[in-house]
């Protein structure tokens, strides 16, 4: 095909190289950036069809009548315009064309011009990016965009951070943002590694998601991946060594400390962090090939990542590739993307429980038995010679932990993407877009037959644990543009499908001869003989689908108004058969005011938007009756085991936004004020048992409301080509009420054991705030037996705390705090003098508390935990020896911090005839925090997922992964990683 | 090029159609009854089995922690739940349950509704089942009626819900009282149960008959009418002629090899394979006694048995060896268990359980107060334990017919009376009564049923649930005979066209 291409080409060139030759001219087109020759450029005779393209290395030649004016025009570069006045030779340097590039925005379904864009929606690019040894791609984000929240509790390198925009936009599925790759919707953010994003916009309002339909109702964070662009063939090198730290421990006592406080004395001296955290060294190298000619250009780029976390063991070893080809066929008509991405993780996940028993496991107790002062080796012998004590609950050697167990996971994850995008006519396109992505996860644990954290008395035990899933994709849309007058019309009009499915598999069974082959011999397992004990199970989604009919319509009149409406009509397999379809209206407007007043501005437009879209609930099934097979009693038999409900019906989300953007030469700045309901939410709630026979059943539940501020300013302080600082700021506040549902008030989310089970210490009240922790005021007094008095609020004259009359008119409870912050800011300074720069980005919340759930567990001296350590933070207090949840443990969490720190050079390489670019950087992630929190880390807490003590599990009681309540945030629970900070030493090479 | 581009347009509508009206939901790893797979719904149908099987799970709290057996146990004077330290603290619900101070949020006592509630919900869809035999539909009616009794004897004004998904007003305690009654007479008067012993874990008509008899036994309590020759009599067609008698030894009635013990009426299989949640091992033992008995999961160091109520048993009362286990405490080896956490003023590291508990709360000793030990435990012991649960059995039987028989003739020492229960103090290896009284008659009662849920209906009965015990002050107040509905259950219903009214006194 494009061997026919280039003759027709070639056959037009010559024939008008017959008609019309009168003088030649030549010369080479060069890019003003760097230098260098660009292929492709497009050299036409004005006001004709005489042209040509330059060749590989920039050069040209053509033949054009005398006077007359040539035309350079390259994509993605500022067109020139030259008379020829006699001259034969035309050499051009062509600079780039930053305001086209930074003007056009993707959003769903197509691009638009920035100006045109009437809701609230921030773009990103490479340089406003978080800096350092960046993991995860929300992370580059985070602090960036004001409403959108991202928290990674902690260093773990294996952890998924929590992200939130705009604060709760649903109680059910999707609370995350939808990502869309490169066009693909629902990619994973995991399988694009950050070196290799471009730009990030984020579509904040429901009237720029709605389009996305019941997926984008959470926001939709759209990423765009670097492409090739036609000229010379560019490498890229990226590297980076990191070293992370611990940044924070809790206080505890010292083994010295301990035995002088009166606790049993077991002979050794053992520092817990030091046994089981360590300096994580990691390492990332990235390498680019990009390029292309006028009709074909592609990126390849290869990923290495070998990350240790601050905790023993635990890090992980990713490879990715992806391959991005773009190619334009049939004269410009046709336009064809290839995507293609794999990522293959093999994580160490290691045991974060160690980090919690080195807390409070018993600072004199040696590592090994033998050491101790209590028994002989020999008594240690079943634990591997690990110091170990059986008689205390939840308290586990975190060393042996560690040592004696593996917990290891891979994770592959391939996404392949082909669009084709056809001009039938100028005015008219359609696109086709097929994709696939499949993620497979293999998981492997195992305890050692001497192992007491889980192993014990199973001599042996192995887990394996397989997931697979197959995500599918086909859109077509069809565009339509033109313009009549002082309007211009965009009109597009679609089909969406997309079809989910996961299947996993599950094998749990032990007794083992020996340790030697770990999980990768099942068949070894003595288990096989004894009846009971091993665990199976396989489970297979149905196939959950998602169809969709859109439409949407932009109008500009004069240039200067804007318009835009949508209509999506979705349809999901997850509901009661007759509610399965919802209809989901969107408008916009907006108005650059520049154009009707004269004002000192460069920028001011006000736009206003109003969506509606509909969310999803996470399970498959809720509109009909489950039954289980069940062998209870000896016999075979079908229980009912979920409730149907056939009146499921969309959940919706209606969001108004309105906005301003301003702006002077060296001021810009954006406000966005939304109010957003989220109407019969779906919700598991409480059922009466003696009609439904269980007590609980998915119902569209009730109603929430968030309103919201956001604001972002940017200011060039100094702006020339030696210097300059360029300061900016992100602002957001919200805050949510449940304004109607089902049951007026009830407390959830269990505090846990020891001791503080049936302690529920969130309420959810109509009419309220969400995310308030509800508990007794602690007076500051301690009776004579060391239990805490809490103050009579009711003033009737006794106090009233046990947990049970939480919500009674007698008890004597209040609000102790909010988990949901009243303020989150974002700071970035950017600093440039000559070859230096200087970026510092600055990050903070104030406003919100966190349970803090170590001291209210392990700081009352209790008699009779002698066995465990204590912690000694700030507030530490002797005299309270009963451990007693009350406000005394919640902690206002306001925190700024120094989150991301970079300094950079970039080497002058004017002169270098192999290398282009060279920048070496140092950056410093979580360089400082100031809080007054006593805990790990003050970030908030946005979802809870209940507590876990003793070697338990974070899943339900049939093996499902538990489902986060996001109406209980701000409980700090104790299996947080330790958060770390990392150094990291960074070169960036182009060639 | 046009026309591939039609051709692929129109190969695209076709599919498009196809795909856009298929919204179908198959559930691929999970049955469901309508709209599944042809077939599905007969295969899957709910049948007595399945009713039964409820009584096994771990909602219907027959044997676990958190629910039915707790609330039946933790009220009385025979087991309590110490807070040590922070440990077991749990907001004090064990404390206000152990105190009479609950309230209508206490988590157990919303578990123990709604398990009953469950598993009645399965009785009412097995029901529903054309397919049942006349025997079962028989013996699922009387499960059925247990598990109103047990609604009847906690929470009083219940909903009477007899088919699936159809709601019902709530009624009075005098109503379900009727309801139980009237359901059990008329499975007995059927004639569709057997009178063969047959499997125990299902129900036969002495099975029918105990339930009854039981009712009766209560009845003054639940309608101010007693009905004491009705007991009586119930228990001695199940005495006369019923296929059972007293198992030789008191503690077989109970051991982890218990199945088929010839005292057994009606039982509960747990198994720790196919009947799990009986969990007493757990419940009871400290940390350290998981080397005792090589338990594969750690205890939890939660119920005690009350200081006096141990001592309430003669030292030469086999009862008191096989109910509770006292002393310092030896792994499977006979070597020492060490207890880390050990409080300052304990000489040594050593496990004793001592039958003295310091307090209730806020910081009882660690290894304070008598395990119990009435379902032993065996050795490799799994977190759910092998033991049959007796939910009749006859000593209960011998009991209620003496019961019944001393109050209907108004004279405790009535010699069939004290003849029964001396047939049970004879195989404890203790010596009979002389002479019988109220008081002999009651703590007799306690020793024998220990564990058994029936000590509190008995202080109810005997009028002692308002006194004073270990660690629970006097209370007058009538209005504690029945537990609050629990304010969950209230808010659940009051949606519903048949809200639920709070108890008196709540």
């Amino acid at each position: 095909m494009k061997k026919y291409l280039l003759l027709t080409v070639i056959l037009v060139l010559m024939c008008s190289v017959g008609a019309l030759a009168q003088i030649s001219i030549s010369g080479r087109i060069t890019d003003a950036g760097d230098g260098s020759g660009l292929p492709g450029v497009n050299v036409v005779e004005k006001g004709t069809t005489n042209g040509t393209v330059t060749d590989f290395d920039g050069n040209y030649t053509l033949s054009v009548s005398d006077g007359a004016s040539i035309i350079f025009s390259f994509v993605g570069y500022v067109t020139q315009e030259i008379a020829v006045g006699g001259q034969s030779i035309i050499d051009v340097s062509l600079s780039t064309d930053v305001t086209q590039l930074s003007e056009v925005v993707v959003v769903g379904y197509g691009t638009q011009e920035k100006k045109e864009i009437t809701s609230a929606v921030v773009s990103l690019d490479s340089k406003d990016f978080n800096q350092g040894a960046i993991n995860d791609a929300s992370q580059l984000l985070q602090g960036k965009v004001p409403g959108l929240s991202i928290y990674n509790k902690g260093g773990d390198p294996n952890g998924t951070p929590t992200i939130r925009l705009r604060g709760i936009s649903t109680v059910g599925a999707n609370t995350e943002p939808l990502v869309v790759i490169d066009g693909v919707i629902g990619a994973s953010l995991d399988n694009v590694d950050p070196n290799d994003i471009e730009t990030i916009n984020v579509l904040k309002d429901g009237s720029a998601a709605a389009i996305y339909g019941s997926r984008g109702s959470s926001g939709v964070i759209l990423v765009t991946t670097k492409q090739g662009t036609a000229g010379k063939v560019t490498v890229n090198y990226n590297g980076q060594l990191a070293l992370s730290t611990v940044q924070n421990e809790l206080d505890i006592l010292s083994a010295d400390e301990f035995v002088a406080f009166g606790s049993n004395d077991l002979g050794g001296s053992t520092d817990w962090y030091d046994e089981v955290t360590r300096t994580g060294v990691t390492h990332i190298h990235n390498v680019a090939v990009s390029g292309g000619s006028e009709t074909t250009s592609y990126r390849v780029s290869t990923n290495f990542r070998n990350v240790e976390g601050i905790l023993e063991e635990s890090g992980f070893d990713q490879i990715n590739a992806r391959a991005n080809l773009s190619h334009r066929a049939l004269n410009n008509k046709l336009k064809m993307d290839f995507n293609f991405s794999l990522t293959n993780r093999e994580s160490d996940f290691s045991f974060n429980e160690a980090l919690r028993y080195a807390v409070f496991y018993n600072p004199t107790a040696p590592v090994f038995g033998a050491e101790s002062n209590i028994g002989t080796a020999a008594d240690y012998e079943q634990f591997g010679g690990y110091f170990q004590s059986p008689g205390l609950f939840d308290s586990f050697n975190p060393k042996a932990i560690i040592d004696q167990n593996t917990n290891t996971g891979d994770r592959k994850i391939l996404n392949f993407n082909a669009r084709a995008e056809y001009s039938i006519i100028d005015q008219l396109s359609v696109t086709v877009n097929y994709g696939q992505q499949y993620t497979t996860s293999v998981l492997g644990e195992y305890y050692s037959v001497n192992s007491f954290f889980r192993g014990i008395n199973r001599n042996g035990l192995a887990r394996r644990t397989t997931q697979d899933q197959k995500f599918t994709l086909f859109e077509s849309f069809a565009t339509y543009t033109n313009s009549f007058d002082k309007i211009d019309l965009t009109f597009s009009g679609g089909y969406s499908f997309q079809e989910n499915e996961t299947e996993s598999f599950l094998v749990e069974t032990g007794d083992f001869p020996n340790d030697l082959l770990g999980f990768n011999a099942l068949e070894n397992s003595g288990d096989l003989n004894t009846d009971g004990l091993i665990t199976l199970r396989s489970d297979a989604s149905p196939e959950e689908r998602i169809i969709a009919f859109f439409g949407r319509v932009n109008l500009t009149f004069d240039n200067a108004i804007f318009f835009n409406a949508s209509l999506r009509r979705e349809g999901s397999t997850k509901l009661g058969e007759d509610n399965q379809w919802g209809t989901f209206p969107a408008v916009g407007l907006g108005v650059d005011m520049t154009q009707y007043l004269d004002l000192p501005l460069s920028t001011l437009k006000v736009r206003a938007g109003y969506g509606v879209t509909g969310s999803l609930p996470r399970e498959n099934g809720l509109s009909k009756q489950g039954i289980a097979f069940n062998r209870d009693g000896g016999t075979e038999n079908f229980v009912l085991v979920r409730a149907a409900n056939p009146d499921l019906k969309w959940e919706e989300k209606a969001e108004i936004n309105v906005g301003i953007d301003f702006g002077t030469d060296r001021l810009t700045g954006a406000l966005d004020v939304y109010t957003r309901t989220i109407d019969d939410f779906i919700l598991e709630r409480n059922v009466d048992p003696a009609v439904f026979q269980v007590d609980r059943r998915f119902e569209n539940a009730g109603e929430l409301k968030t309103n919201g501020i956001e604001l972002s300013l940017n200011y060039d302080v100094v702006n020339n080509p030696t210097l300059s600082y360029n300061t900016g700021v992100v602002l957001s506040s919200y805050k949510t009420t449940l304004e109607e549902f089902i049951i007026d008030e009830q407390m959830q989310a269990n505090l846990g054991a020891p001791g503080q089970n049936s302690t529920n210490i969130i309420r959810v009240k109509v009419g309220d705030d969400i995310g308030q922790i509800w508990g007794p005021r602690f007076s500051g007094q301690v009776d004579e037996r060391g239990i805490p008095i809490m103050v009579d609020l009711n003033g009737d004259g006794q106090v009233i705390s046990a947990q049970d009359a939480a919500l009674s008119p007698d008890g004597d409870f209040e609000e102790l705090g909010n988990g949901i912050p009243d303020l989150e800011i974002g700071w970035t300074n950017q600093l440039t003098y000559k070859n230096w720069d200087l970026n510092a980005f600055f990050r903070g919340a104030f406003g919100h508390s966190l349970v803090n759930t170590f001291r209210a567990f392990y700081e009352p001296r209790i008699p009779g935990q002698a066995g465990y350590n204590i912690i000694n933070s700030d507030l530490a207090r002797d005299d309270i020896t009963s451990a007693r949840f009350s406000s005394y443990y919640v902690e206002k969490a306001n925190f700024f911090k120094l989150d991301n720190i970079t300094i950079g050079y970039n080497f002058n390489m004017a002169d270098s005839k192999v290398f282009s670019k060279v920048r070496a950087y140092f950056n410093v992630l979580n360089a400082f925090v100031i809080t007054d929190y006593t805990g790990l880390d003050p970030e908030p807490v946005l979802q809870d997922f209940g507590p876990v003590d003793n070697g338990g599990r974070f899943e339900e009681d049939n093996g499902d992964p538990i489902t986060p309540d996001v109406l209980s945030p701000g409980i700090d629970r104790r299996n947080n990683y330790f958060t770390s900070r990392t150094f990291t030493l960074g070169l960036n090479v182009t060639f | 090029m046009k026309n591939i581009i039609y051709t692929f347009l129109m190969l695209f509508g076709i599919y498009v159609m196809n795909a856009c009206t298929d919204l179908d939901e198959d559930l691929r790893d999970s049955f469901t009854q309508a709209g599944g797979e042809e077939g599905e719904e007969e295969t899957t149908a709910a049948t007595a089995d399945g009713a039964f099987s409820k009584l096994l799970d771990g909602d219907a709290g027959t044997a676990n922690h958190n629910n039915f057996f707790s609330i039946q146990e933790v009220s009385t004077d025979e087991v309590a739940v110490p807070a040590k330290g922070g440990d077991w603290f749990d907001g004090g619900i064990w404390v206000d349950m152990h105190r009479h101070e609950w309230k209508s949020t206490s988590e157990p006592l919303n578990n123990t509704w709604r398990g009953q509630y469950e598993a009645i919900g399965e009785a009412n869809r097995a029901l529903a089942n054309p397919n049942l035999t006349n025997e079962e539909i028989a013996q699922v009616r009387v499960l059925r009626a247990y598990l109103y009794y047990r609604l009847l004897d906690t929470f009083g004004n219940v909903k009477i819900v007899t088919v699936p998904e159809v709601d019902a007003p709530q009624s009075d305690r005098e109503e379900v009282f009727d309801f139980v009654e009237t359901e059990l007479l008329e499975a007995i008067n059927s004639g569709d149960l057997s009178q063969e012993r047959g499997n125990v874990a299902r129900i036969n008509e002495y099975a029918a008959r105990g339930v009854l008899a039981k009712l009766y036994l209560n009845a003054e309590v639940y309608t101010s009418n007693a009905r004491w020759d009705d007991a009586a009599a119930q228990a001695q067609i199940i005495m006369d002629e019923g296929p059972y008698d007293l198992s030789p030894n008191y503690s077989d009635v109970f051991s982890p090899t218990n199945a088929d013990n010839i005292e057994h009426i009606w039982v509960v299989p747990f198994d720790e394979t196919t009947g799990e949640n009986m969990n007493f091992a757990q419940m009871t033992l400290h940390y350290g006694s998981q080397e005792t008995f090589n338990l594969q999961d750690q205890p939890w160091n939660g119920y005690t048995t009350l200081e006096e109520f141990y001592n309430s048993y003669e030292d030469s009362d086999e009862r008191k060896a096989n109910n509770f286990l006292v002393g310092p405490q030896v792994d499977s080896d006979g070597d020492p268990i060490l207890d880390l956490a050990k409080e300052s003023n304990d000489p040594e590291f050593q496990l004793v359980y001592t039958p003295e508990i310091n307090e209730l709360f806020p910081n009882a000793i660690r290894q304070g107060g008598a395990r119990m030990f009435k379902f032993n435990f065996k050795d490799g012991q799994r977190p759910n334990m092998d033991n049959d649960y007796p939910i009749l059995r006859l000593g209960d039987i011998y009991l209620i017919r003496a019961e019944a028989v001393a109050r209907s003739a108004g004279d405790w020492n009535n010699n069939d009376a004290r003849m029964w229960v001396n047939l049970l103090r004879d195989r404890a290896g203790v010596d009979p009564f002389g002479t019988l009284t109220e008081q002999d008659f009651f703590d007799e009662r306690g020793r024998e049923m220990f564990m058994e849920v029936t000590r509190r209906q008995d202080l109810i009965r005997f009028g002692r649930w308002g006194a004073a015990w270990w660690e629970k002050p006097a209370h007058d107040n009538s209005n504690l005979n029945l537990f609050p509905i629990p304010l969950d259950q209230i808010n659940a219903a009051a949606t519903t066209d048949n809200p639920l009214t709070q108890n008196d006194g709540y």
